[in-house]
Formats: C-alpha cells, sequence, structure tokens
C-alpha cells in the first residue's frame, strides 16, 4: 500500500517537518509504503485556469514540474495525507499550490453526488484523504472550517475515506502519536 | 465607521488580464463604487506576487483603502495558491502594525459548478482571513455556473448577467453607505440563471467541443498516471 504525505509546512515550520518524520514511521509500521513531498522545496508552478489538463492534454497539466509528479504519486496512492499549518481555516499555500494542480485527476465532465454537482472521475480508484492540520492553539471555528474542507475535497476526488485532525503545537511526541495513530486508521477500512 | 472614500480590488484568479469572470465580477463592483465616489485600484495576484516590489505594493495598497475587495475563483472547495499567498502575506503585514488602519474587507466568489454554495468553504476561509487580518468583514458575495462569463463585462453578458449585476448594485449601493453586504444581493447573487440541467448540458458538450478543437476528443478521459505503482 502506497501513502503520500502532501507537507504545506512553510520555510521553517519545523513542527510540520517532524510532525512529516512521524507520520512515516507511523505508516511504515502500519504497513505503508511512505513517501513525502516537503512542497517548499519543489519547484511547482500555480494553476493557470486554463484547463488543459482537461482539453488540450487530457489528465496531464501542461506545465511540466514537480507538480505532475505530485498528481501522479497522489492518484497512485491508498492514502493521501493533506499536512498543513491551518490557515484562516484552510491549508497553507504551500499546499495549496499542489492542491490546485491536482484537477487533472477529475474527468471535466459533469456528475451528480449526493445530489449536488461534481466531476467525474478519470481514474477507477481513488485515495482516502486524512488532513492533519496544525495550528497555535486550539480554535473551534477553524478546526471546523478545516474538517469541512477535507470533507468537501474527499467528496470533489471520490475518496472512498476521510478524516482529519488538527494538532496544536505544544503537543509532544507521545501525545501526537496518540492523535494520529487512530487518524492513520481511515484507511483500514478498504485495505484492512 | 465613516462612508469609504477608496477601495482597493484584488482579483485572484491567475488567468490573464481581462479573462477572468473574477475581473468582471470585481470589475463591475469598482465601477458601480466609483459613481458612488469612491477612488479606487486594481491589483491581479498573478503580478502582485510575482515580486515583493510588487507584494509590498499590493500591501501598501491595502493599508491606504477604507474597502478591500477580493474577487476570487473557487480552486479545489478553497482559494487559488496565490490568493492564499497574498492572504498570508497582507495578514502577516497586518498582524506586525501596533495600529493597523481600519479597513473594510468583502469577498466575491465564484465558481464553475451551478450551484453557489460550493463556495461557502472559501467564504468562510475569507471571514477567518478578516478577523487574523484586523479588517472588517462586511460580507461575501457568492456565485455558481461562473464559467460562461469568461472574462467578458457584466454590461455584455446579457441576460444572464442580470441578476449578479442587481446584487453587486445592491452591494455597491450599501458598501458605499458604511453597511455591510445585504441578505438581498447575497440571495440574487446565489441563484442560478440557468436550470442546473441545463448547465451541466452545456458544460459537457462545452468540454467536448474543445477537446473535438485540440484534436484530442477521443482522449479527454485519457489517465496518464494509472497503474505505475500496481
Amino acid at each position: 500500500m502506497n501513502a503520500t504525505i502532501l507537507n504545506g509546512g512553510l520555510a521553517g515550520d519545523l513542527f510540520v517537518d517532524r510532525l512529516q518524520d512521524l507520520l512515516l514511521a507511523e505508516l511504515a509500521t502500519a504497513g505503508y509504503q511512505p513517501a513525502a513531498w516537503t512542497l517548499r522545496e519543489e519547484k511547482i508552478s500555480y494553476c493557470l485556469g486554463c484547463f488543459e489538463c482537461w482539453t488540450k492534454t487530457p489528465g496531464l497539466c501542461r506545465i511540466d514540474d514537480a507538480g505532475r509528479l505530485v498528481s501522479a504519486s497522489v492518484i497512485n496512492s491508498h492514502l493521501v495525507i493533506y499536512l498543513s499549518p491551518v490557515t484562516f481555516g484552510g491549508y497553507s499555500s504551500e499546499l495549496k499550490k499542489a492542491v490546485d494542480r491536482s484537477i487533472c485527476l477529475l474527468s471535466p465532465f459533469f456528475t451528480h453526488v449526493d445530489g449536488e454537482v461534481h466531476h467525474q472521475r478519470r481514474y477507477d480508484r481513488y485515495p482516502a484523504l486524512l488532513g492533519v492540520g496544525i495550528l497555535p492553539h486550539r480554535h473551534v471555528e477553524q478546526e471546523q472550517i478545516f474538517s469541512t474542507l477535507i470533507s468537501r475535497n474527499a467528496i470533489n476526488m471520490h475518496s472512498p475515506q476521510h478524516a482529519s485532525v488538527v494538532v496544536t503545537r505544544d503537543l509532544d511526541e507521545p501525545a501526537l502519536q496518540a492523535v494520529l495513530r487512530p487518524a492513520l486508521s481511515v484507511q483500514e477500512a478498504i485495505h484492512p | 465607521m465613516n462612508t469609504p472614500q477608496t477601495a482597493t480590488l484584488l482579483i485572484g484568479s491567475a488567468k490573464p488580464i481581462g479573462d477572468s469572470t473574477s475581473e468582471a465580477l470585481g470589475g463591475y463592483l469598482m465601477q458601480r463604487l466609483a459613481d458612488y465616489g469612491l477612488t479606487g485600484e486594481t491589483h491581479h495576484v498573478a503580478r502582485a506576487m510575482r515580486s515583493e516590489a510588487r507584494t509590498a505594493g499590493l500591501l501598501a495598497a491595502v493599508d491606504r483603502s477604507d474597502l478591500f475587495v477580493l474577487a476570487f475563483p473557487l480552486y479545489v472547495d478553497s482559494l487559488p495558491y496565490l490568493t492564499v499567498q497574498a492572504l498570508e502575506r497582507i495578514a502577516a503585514h497586518r498582524q506586525a502594525q501596533e495600529n493597523a488602519r481600519p479597513v473594510r474587507f468583502v469577498a466575491i466568489a465564484n465558481c464553475g459548478f451551478p450551484e453557489a454554495h460550493h463556495n461557502d468553504t472559501a467564504l468562510a476561509i475569507c471571514r477567518q482571513f478578516a478577523a487574523a487580518a484586523g479588517l472588517e468583514w462586511t460580507g461575501g458575495l457568492s456565485m455558481g455556473a461562473g464559467t460562461p462569463f469568461g472574462g467578458k463585462p457584466l454590461e455584455e453578458a446579457g441576460g444572464m448577467a442580470r441578476g449578479v449585476i442587481a446584487a453587486l448594485d445592491l452591494t455597491a449601493t450599501a458598501l458605499a453607505k458604511g453597511d455591510t453586504v445585504p441578505d438581498e444581493a447575497v440571495a440574487i447573487m446565489a441563484k442560478p440563471f440557468m436550470p442546473i440541467r441545463g448547465y451541466t448540458l452545456m458544460g459537457g458538450m462545452g468540454w467536448r467541443m474543445e477537446g473535438w478543437r485540440n484534436g484530442v476528443y477521443r482522449q479527454l478521459r485519457a489517465r496518464p498516471f494509472a497503474n505505475q505503482s500496481d
């Protein structure tokens, strides 16, 4: 089983990198082959909103950079983890840069999911999605928005399972493990 | 608060100037605010975030404005990367000031899905940004089915823009008086301009035609990354 971590930590945010290392260890223990992308270190251009990945080079962004590799890694994983400072309730700019480039994984055509219009699948299988958000301290509204955003992304990306957790920067390693281990079981329902 | 005299528009679309629905929406609101005597300036996010000097220009523009207008497209359920980056910079800049000048903030979201409520999470993020940056939240407008508008001025978009224009007119009147975005404007803006079924049918036809024009009609469902790990 493959797992991909998208690390959306901003420059100098060592806590996010420590959390990434912890997640890598937990994933390996759980039997995954994990990979991590520290997005701020990758050359990834921003999505131009041109839709050429739907209408000109279907399934492939016209920008040939690491953004393509990240999308390939995502769609070939059983579990994807969005690891990010919670930024006004959403993702950091670094994570959003990669997420925006992932629309090539969907079809442009519409379908209905629970009465809402969404895009059709391009692939047969999509990964489970786990959001791991980081806040300096508890913030109920932002935690709720983060959880909702993960849920909305999971619908759009046809993720078979999803979950989200928000951790605060004051937690030590055992406390972080205690939060993350149950969250990682999000994918067990599909691949026990 | 006194009635605003100055406004700054940030267009959160990375599309070329003149090509985006966000620019059409934000530009129209700025025109109407100008009718009420507000002076304004417009920044495009792709330009504003291209260099430190240009970003400083955006930060200064927000600082000297009474009203900050953000018009953006929905990208994967939230704001586009460059727009998030701009908001991170604005919030950090204002948090570093001891006495940041009061600035009001309004957000206009548009998405390609016919239902406007896809924008709800993005507008909730905008509201949190306002709190973090010390801006006064005046409300958000949410539009679905934004794709057909493109960069066309709303006045030239025909009947499909009637509701949008009415919503932005109401909003401009309220903001110029120092009020918040009226509930009526929010409701009008969110109302689909055509039946959802019709929109999705036309959308599907549009994608097929575009694929045909590009010579990839039969490849539109291609899976270039399939089974790389199996």
